[in-house]
């Protein structure tokens, strides 16, 4: 589905593939979740990562992307890069290499401490926020200082977005979605998270908080859910229009 | 083998068999022998394994015990008596260990008192022993655990779940060795779950440990088929059954038995009407006895009946609730009060069910179905507190579903009929945390570990290669190697055929997550200005949409949203809410006496049918008097007046409206609406909701196959209902297209590859997940933190599935489901009757649902079967979304016109 002239969200996937730079954007991996939740009791089978080299795979085979852009959280922890995040920020590293693309991190506020393998996996990394092209990449967890006159759209991710819709009897079907919308007089377009784990927040629930300054300042009423799901993006229209309907 | 035990012993016989001491103690205390006891105390005294099926007030007790404490008093004046256990009691209810071990006291100070007077000497010189009994549960202080340590006691009475603890307490073992007798009490409440699955092998890994075999005493209530739960105490050796004689005297009590109904007509008498003559009626029953104890099915049904009791007749403390959720010191006042006769009713939900001793009680009254014949039995039996008092129970119906279901019921109990139980079989959830178990005690051989495990009657049929797949998952093969220390459980060598302990959690992890008893998750529920006011189950709010009325903590919410871990809810303002709170604790209607139902049902409708065809149809609803054809059949139930009245309305009333009284061989099919407009297809089933839970599945599959939409389903113990968005979309064409694709032949992957999208799916793989330690309640100090809580176990089960489709823990997920809580051979059999037209089926529409089909649309378990189509998933999702924004679009506009 393009967004406009130069933005396309790849069908079915929660990848946005941006032309004039020739990149694909992803967010909110969270590499070693399976790991950190061992360590609490919960021995969950390891497919994280697996999963999102498949689908980065098919977004760089369907867009021939250079570069694969991760905008924020990349992987688990706060205080520290455990055992099971390095194993797998490496195996990350090495199918991007193996795949012939660059990778680039914007830090988000999971990925402390990555800095120090920045040479070892041949990652650029940003700290708080990347331009590149007419693009600002950044989590989302902080609102930027300024923004450039030239950037047209800011990406980001973060916040999880997802709808909830109820089905018959009372079934609730959540599916991962992007928002997009206007901030400060610039495109804004939210990434669903890509990792396994993280089904997302449901931004149709009335009275639902953001988590993200810059998704608090101006709401997301206006904003359009696109949700991504079963192989299919389909954009089911301004958040306000859904709450309390779905 | 397994045997009955015809003719009992005399008085002589079985008295002989007991040490001096102990027989002239039984004498002076006792008029006689019970029945049971007449078979038991020579029995157990030759060493036989026995099981006791007796009701409450036969002297269960002693019938298992004092041929033990005869033999440990004859060692000790023998002076072979040492601190050892010799004797192990385990019963289901700590509230029951603490009665063993009291009723148990008294006998053993008393005839030790005996031998001291002749034997002074002896004892002084220290060779003559006093016998004795020790409790060890979870309730037991560290201080008294290490005291037992040291001086462990002769009889020790405790729970599957500390059992399972003290066969991995290495010091704890050694005091084990001696071993001769174990008895397990309430049979009935083990034999037909996990919980007693996980039992039996402990059991077993207990006799491995020791190496020797041991005598098995087993008491029950009422239960059935002996013979199974004879196997499931036994057990297997050497690929054989062991030796167990049955001792059945379940029918030594009287039974007076009486379903009685609040009004004649439960058709249009109003509900408050109903409720004020049912109390009515329960006062009338309590103040007429001296003790009366009441049943419901629920906790929270037992807490109202208690305060509308105190509320509309004036009781005071008299009145108390007895249920699980109250706390232990609770519980054990109201034991104490019943014991000492200070109770003029006590209410329980399940808890005093069990044999926990609470004195005289005049009068069982239970309200609504117990859904099964041995439970009603159970209950009731409680009356009457010697066995050759009369068990007097009324049970008091609900609504008129209830009334016909009871009266059929206590049919049955009158001639003996009671409904089988069955035991989960093959349960590799029990068997991983056995595994573990054993690996901790040192190294297995894998075939001969197997071969313990097969003793257990309940995985006497295990396949080695399931038995392999469990190892496989618990070394921790589906992790790569540099993850497995974290992930493994135990040490497994494939190529060696060997297995034992891995590292130094896996104790800590067995000791602390044994059991299996589910975690409920609970979500907190909040109003709009964000003011707690109580928690909900998670299961319970998976079925809640906006706008549904529940009660919490005395007060009805409207439910407004969800979120991860919280329920948004504003005070209702209607009086009755639509979502009962109790129907998940519901226990399902068992086959036998659905199909006893579906009888009653052919030959009171061909009785009514014959009248019609004699009379016309006009004169049976013009006249008063129920037919003498009907009065006859109504006649053999045991039923009040107004019962006998109420049941021919209903069923006149059915025919009246629908033409048609649906019965076990008759299903009849009803498109209709409510006056919400909501669609309804009813399936009028009469076999059991295990059975009509898999067959309504097959349904909602069907019609979802052919028309390629979520269709809804809800699951009751009388049929099953499908839902679907559209009216058009169930006509007379789509069921037969939807009786002819439920087949018998591809029942289970056609069930297999929908239920794995379903909210039951993931509900019972996060049971199972815990159960297997894949998912654990208590580790290194964390308790199911919130992002633990959050994990999400339809993505959990994706996982799982991406590792390998058949891993243990799905594979067991699918058994519990098909097996345990459906009946997937019964459906099997019924689906087989209706392609051989043995069950034929007939097609009604009708303007509003016919009195059979109201209960049935009211209460149910819901769940959805989804469309199987997944590429045109999210475009159905976008057209529903679509149409509902649609019709409030439409909405706003014709506001702003106005």
């Amino acid at each position: 589905m393009m967004l406009d002239e130069d933005v396309e969200l790849l069908e079915g996937l929660p990848i946005a593939h941006i032309k004039s730079i020739n990149s694909i954007v992803v967010a909110d991996m969270h590499l070693g979740y399976e790991g950190a939740m061992a360590g609490e009791g919960a021995f969950l089978p390891k497919v994280n990562l697996k999963e999102i080299c498949r689908e980065v795979k098919e977004g760089i085979a369907r867009s021939g992307a250079e570069r694969v852009i991760v905008d924020g959280d990349i992987k688990s922890e706060f205080s520290k890069v455990s055992v099971d995040e390095l194993n797998e920020l490496h195996g990350f590293a090495s199918f991007l290499e193996k795949e012939g693309v660059m990778p680039v991190l914007v830090k988000g506020n999971h990925d402390n401490f990555v800095d120090r393998y920045r040479g070892a996996f041949r990652m650029e990394i940003y700290g708080g926020h990347a331009e590149i092209g007419e693009y600002l990449f950044l989590h989302g967890d902080k609102e930027p200082a300024s923004i450039k006159r030239r950037t047209r759209m800011v990406v980001m991710g973060h916040e999880h977005p997802a709808i909830t819709i109820s089905t018959a009897l009372g079934r609730r079907e959540k599916v991962k979605c992007f928002l997009y919308g206007r901030y400060r007089g610039k495109g804004l377009l939210v990434l669903p998270a890509i990792g396994y784990f993280s089904t997302g927040m449901d931004v149709g629930a009335a009275g639902h908080g953001m988590l993200s300054p810059i998704l608090r300042r101006g709401g997301i009423g206006s904003m359009h859910a696109i949700a991504c799901a079963y192989g299919s993006t389909i954009d089911f229209g301004k958040v306000s229009d859904l709450r309390g309907k779905i | 083998m397994i045997k009955k035990a015809r003719t009992p012993y005399t008085e002589e016989e079985s008295l002989e068999v007991l040490n001096g001491y102990v027989r002239e103690w039984f004498v002076e205390n006792f008029k006689g022998l019970t029945p049971p006891q007449r078979y038991s105390f020579k029995l157990i005294s030759e060493g036989k394994n026995v099981i006791i099926a007796a009701p409450t007030g036969s002297g269960k007790t002693m019938s298992a015990f004092l041929s033990i404490i005869s033999r440990l008093f004859q060692k000790s004046i023998d002076g072979t008596l040492e601190d050892k256990i010799y004797c192990i009691y385990v019963s289901p209810l700590r509230a029951l260990n603490n009665d063993i071990y009291r009723n148990l006291m008294r006998p053993l100070d008393e005839i030790y008192e005996s031998i001291r007077r002749e034997k002074g000497l002896e004892i002084m010189q220290g060779s003559v022993h006093k016998v004795t009994i020790g409790v060890r549960t979870g309730d037991t202080t560290p201080r008294e655990r290490a005291k037992m340590l040291v001086k462990p006691p002769n009889i020790l009475v405790t729970t599957p779940e500390s059992l399972a603890i003290l066969i991995n307490s290495e010091k704890f073992s050694e005091n084990m060795k001696s071993l001769e007798f174990l008895i397990i009490d309430e049979l009935h409440e083990l034999a037909s779950n996990k919980r007693g699955v996980h039992l039996s092998l402990s059991v077993e890994r207990l006799g491995e440990m020791i190496g020797h075999d041991f005598v098995r005493v087993g008491l029950g209530a009422t239960l059935y088929p002996l013979e199974e739960a004879a196997r499931f105490l036994a057990g297997y050796s050497g690929g054989r059954e062991r030796d167990c004689i049955i001792v059945d005297a379940s029918w030594s009590k009287k039974l007076d038995l009486i379903a009685v109904s609040p009004s004649a007509d439960m058709i249009y008498t109003d509900e408050k009407v109903v409720e004020e003559l049912m109390y009515a009626e329960l006062n009338r029953i309590i103040s007429s006895s001296r003790t009366t104890l009441v049943f419901t099915n629920t906790r929270s049904g037992t807490e109202r009946v208690v305060f509308n009791l105190k509320n509309r007749f004036k009781y005071g403390d008299e009145i108390v609730a007895h249920h699980g959720s109250l706390s232990r010191g609770i519980r054990f006042d109201v034991e104490e009060m019943l014991k000492k006769g200070e109770v003029k009713c006590a209410v329980s939900s399940t808890s005093l069910e069990l044999g926990v001793d609470i004195g005289m009680i005049d009068n069982v009254v239970q309200i609504g179905s117990p859904k099964s014949v041995t439970r009603a039995l159970q209950r009731i039996g409680r009356a009457g507190h010697s066995y050759k008092a009369t068990a007097k129970g009324e049970v008091i119906v609900l609504n008129r579903d209830d009334l016909v279901e009871c009266a059929i019921m206590l049919y049955a109990a009158l001639n003996r009929h009671l409904d089988s139980f069955n035991t989960p079989r093959n349960a590799l959830d029990v068997l991983a945390q056995h595994v573990v178990g054993m690996s901790l005690t040192g190294r297995w051989k894998v075939d001969e570990a197997l071969e313990v495990v097969r003793r257990a009657h309940p995985f006497h049929t295990l396949k080695e290669e399931e038995f392999l797949s469990v190892l496989n998952y618990l070394a921790g093969s589906y992790v790569e190697l540099e993850s497995k220390k974290v992930y493994g459980k135990i040490w497994y060598d494939e190529k060696e055929g060997v297995f034992g302990k891995r590292g130094k959690m896996a104790k800590v992890i067995y000791m602390l997550n044994l059991g299996t008893i589910p975690d409920s998750v609970s979500v907190d529920v909040f109003t709009g200005d964000k003011k707690r006011i109580g928690s909900i189950e998670e299961e319970f709010l998976g079925n809640l949409k906006q706008g549904d009325i529940f009660a919490l903590g005395g007060k009805l919410y409207s439910f407004d949203h969800a979120s991860e871990l919280r329920c948004y809810v504003s005070e209702a303002k209607t009086r009755t809410p639509t979502i009962p709170p109790w129907f998940s604790e519901q226990l399902p209607l068992s086959y036998e006496l659905a199909v006893a139902i579906g009888n009653f049902r052919e030959r009171l409708s061909d009785a009514l049918s014959g009248y019609n065809k004699k009379h016309g149809i006009s004169r049976m609803a013009m006249e008063m008097e129920i037919p003498d054809e009907a009065s006859a059949i109504l006649d053999m139930l045991p039923i009040d007046a107004k019962a006998k009245e109420a049941i021919f309305r209903y069923f006149e009333e059915q025919l009246l409206f629908a033409g048609t009284v649906p019965n076990d061989k008759l299903m009849l099919i009803e498109q209709t609406k409510d006056t919400t407009g909501t669609n309804y297809l009813i399936f009028h089933a009469l076999y059991g909701r295990r059975v009509n839970d898999a067959m309504s599945r097959m349904a909602a599959i069907a019609m979802s196959d052919l028309l390629k939409i979520d269709v809804g389903v809800l699951v009751n113990d009388n049929g099953f209902v499908l839902t679907t968005e559209k009216e058009a979309q169930m006509d007379e064409k789509i069921v037969k297209g939807v009786m002819e694709r439920i087949t018998s032949e591809n029942i289970f992957p056609v069930l297999k590859a929908n239920i794995r999208r379903t909210e039951l799916m993931r509900r019972k793989f996060r049971h199972v997940a815990a159960r297997s330690f894949m998912v654990l309640k208590n580790y290194k100090g964390w308790r199911a933190t919130v992002r633990r809580q959050q994990i999400n176990a339809q993505l959990l089960l994706k996982a799982a599935e991406e590792i390998d489709p058949d891993f243990p823990v799905i594979r067991e997920t699918y058994r519990e489901i098909f097996e345990d809580m459906m009946d997937l051979p019964k459906a099997r059999d019924t689906l087989r009757m209706l392609k051989g037209k043995v069950i034929r089926y007939k097609f009604i529409k009708t303007p509003s649902p016919s009195p059979f089909s109201h209960m049935m649309i009211t209460f149910g378990h819901a769940d959805v079967v989804l469309m199987k189509d997944r590429q045109e998933r999210l475009q159905y999702l976008h057209r529903l979304v679509m149409s509902r924004i649609g019709k409030e679009m439409e909405r706003r506009v014709a506001r702003h016109d106005a």
